[in-house]
């Protein structure tokens, strides 16, 4: 591997159990135990995610709330304290300079977490956005650990461990809380589809490697009798793409809107004045050309990023994920289309290599929300 | 890294494929190798039966979750068999790479010359162990 890769707190674990990889510039594990079973844990049970690549800034003042509401399309000023929300950045035309989670720890305080391929990108958005704001800004990203614990029994795994009722902590919220000895924040958010806490070790620089590693081995044996399994990026991206969240730089980017991503409930319309707004109302009055679908194959392949995807022999648009779908054995995959092949049910065809292969536009999520992801009834 | 499975009655190529003489046929898999590499393969694509694809050709594509593998053909000639099972299980790799997850099967054309320039057992072990490093 070549030396200017970063690293989380936790390689000398990745690099012991797992399949290395290079990712948004770091050092990670793809997989330890295979992608499949990793998956499978989290839609069945439990697992562990580094996710400390990530970036994580904070920003505070007087002026922190005007701030957000002039960079982010949602209403930030009615969040009360410790609630969190999902927006993103836009750009002057619209498009997304990255998508983001947002927490506010207190009156003049927020957290926001990004994308860990954007960092430097991210950072200095805000810098040069904050002129003019009473406001500091800090990028916590290296002085912080970060892991993620998902799956229908990641609150029953971190509750043995935990004083706090777990379930008080509301979808989307955050709290303090203590994981035995170690004081940490928890957000309950994730990025696979199941219910889950985001788990943020404060203050602790590269070197202190064995706090990390501390905690991590503290909730793989919280949850050994829930089968808890270490989960790598590959992982991350199967359940993401099942769970039809966007991935950035595939599914969203500079270019695209989140009007054409499908995105436009979390723009906030009547607030005053945010950057992009000006290019989402023109958009929004002239008509969507492109339209982010989710697509399921309904014959045998795996769809690809960049596939081209065909309506009546013509192309109508192409790929920006794809995957084989652990869960429901299929080749699933998300992209953009002509608006007018947009909706639910339309017939679809995927090219792979030299074939045409049937398949359908499908509702986010892939999955029977009865049975997995957040909302199970089992 | 663990170590790989390499039957000694088989020839292999650069890319990790193998090759096993029966009679007259050509049977070809992916070696262990090339399965560990890959790991958890979900999809086979095989050849059509009947058609000819000479030496060094893409023959089939193995594909895990993250990656797209292709098969080159190792041994010039005509397509026999395929191994049906795996359109189905093609797990079946993963778990039998030399045995119940073969490819497909050939009528060689040129099969004194091309199965000499493919590696025997030791010079493949030796091929592998290059890799590593």
């Amino acid at each position: 591997m070549a030396n200017n890769l970063k690293r989380t707190h936790l390689i000398d674990f990745h690099r012991k159990y797992g399949q290395i990889t290079k990712f948004a510039g770091f050092e990670h594990a793809l997989w330890y135990d295979g992608i499949q079973s990793e998956h499978m844990v989290v839609r069945e049970a439990v697992g562990v995610f580094d996710v400390t690549h990530m970036g994580r800034t904070i920003v505070e003042g007087d002026d922190a709330i005007m701030f957000l509401e002039r960079i982010l399309p949602r209403k930030i000023s009615n969040m009360v304290v410790k609630q969190g929300r999902y927006s993103f950045f836009l750009n002057e035309k619209g498009g997304m300079v990255d998508d983001l989670t947002l927490f506010r720890l207190s009156e003049k305080k927020f957290l926001l977490v990004y994308n860990a391929g954007n960092r430097e990108k991210d950072f200095f958005w805000m810098q040069k956005n904050s002129i003019g704001y009473d406001v500091r800004l800090e990028d916590v990203s290296d002085q912080v650990v970060m892991l993620a614990v998902q799956g229908p029994k990641a609150i029953n795994t971190l509750q043995t461990i935990c004083d706090t009722n777990l379930t008080t902590i509301k979808r989307y919220w955050c709290e303090w809380i203590k994981l035995k000895e170690h004081s940490v924040l928890v957000t309950r958010t994730g990025y696979t589809g199941e219910d889950g806490f985001e788990i943020y070790l404060w203050d602790t620089p590269l070197e202190r490697k064995e706090k990390a590693e501390t905690l991590l081995y503290l909730i793989l044996k919280a949850g050994e009798p829930y089968g808890i399994k270490p989960c790598g990026l590959g992982a991350r991206d199967t359940l993401r793409l099942e769970a039809g969240m966007c991935l950035y730089d595939h599914d969203i980017d500079d270019t695209t809107t989140p009007l054409e991503a499908g995105l436009g409930m979390l723009v906030d319309f009547d607030k005053q004045d945010f950057i992009g707004k000006e290019s989402l109302i023109k958009q929004r009055e002239s008509g969507l050309t492109r339209s982010r679908v989710c697509i399921r194959l309904e014959e045998k392949g795996i769809p690809r990023s960049g596939f081209e995807i065909y309506h009546n022999n013509s192309k109508i648009g192409s790929l920006t994920s794809g995957t084989y779908s652990p869960l429901l054995k299929t080749g699933i995959g998300m992209g953009y289309v002509g608006v007018e092949y947009a909706a639910v049910g339309t017939e679809a065809y995927v090219k792979i290599r030299d074939n045409f292969v049937r398949s359908r536009v499908v509702e986010a999520p892939f999955y029977d929300t009865s049975k997995y992801g957040v909302k199970r009834k089992t | 890294m663990s170590s790989y499975i390499v039957p000694e009655d088989l020839r292999y190529s650069k890319d990790h494929e193998w090759v096993r003489i029966e009679g007259s046929i050509a049977i070809v898999g992916i070696t262990d190798y090339a399965v560990k590499s890959l790991h958890d393969i979900v999809y086979v694509s095989l050849p059509k039966i009947g058609s000819t694809i000479p030496k060094g050709l893409v023959a089939a594509t193995v594909e895990s979750i993250k990656a797209v593998s292709e098969v080159y053909n190792p041994i010039s000639g005509t397509v026999i068999e395929v191994n049906k099972d795996l359109e189905t299980s093609p797990e079946k790799i993963n778990e039998s790479p030399y045995e119940a997850g073969w490819l497909f099967k050939l009528n060689p054309t040129n099969l004194k010359e091309d199965i000499e320039k493919l590696f025997s057992s030791k010079q493949y072990l030796e091929y592998l162990s290059s890799l590593k490093k």
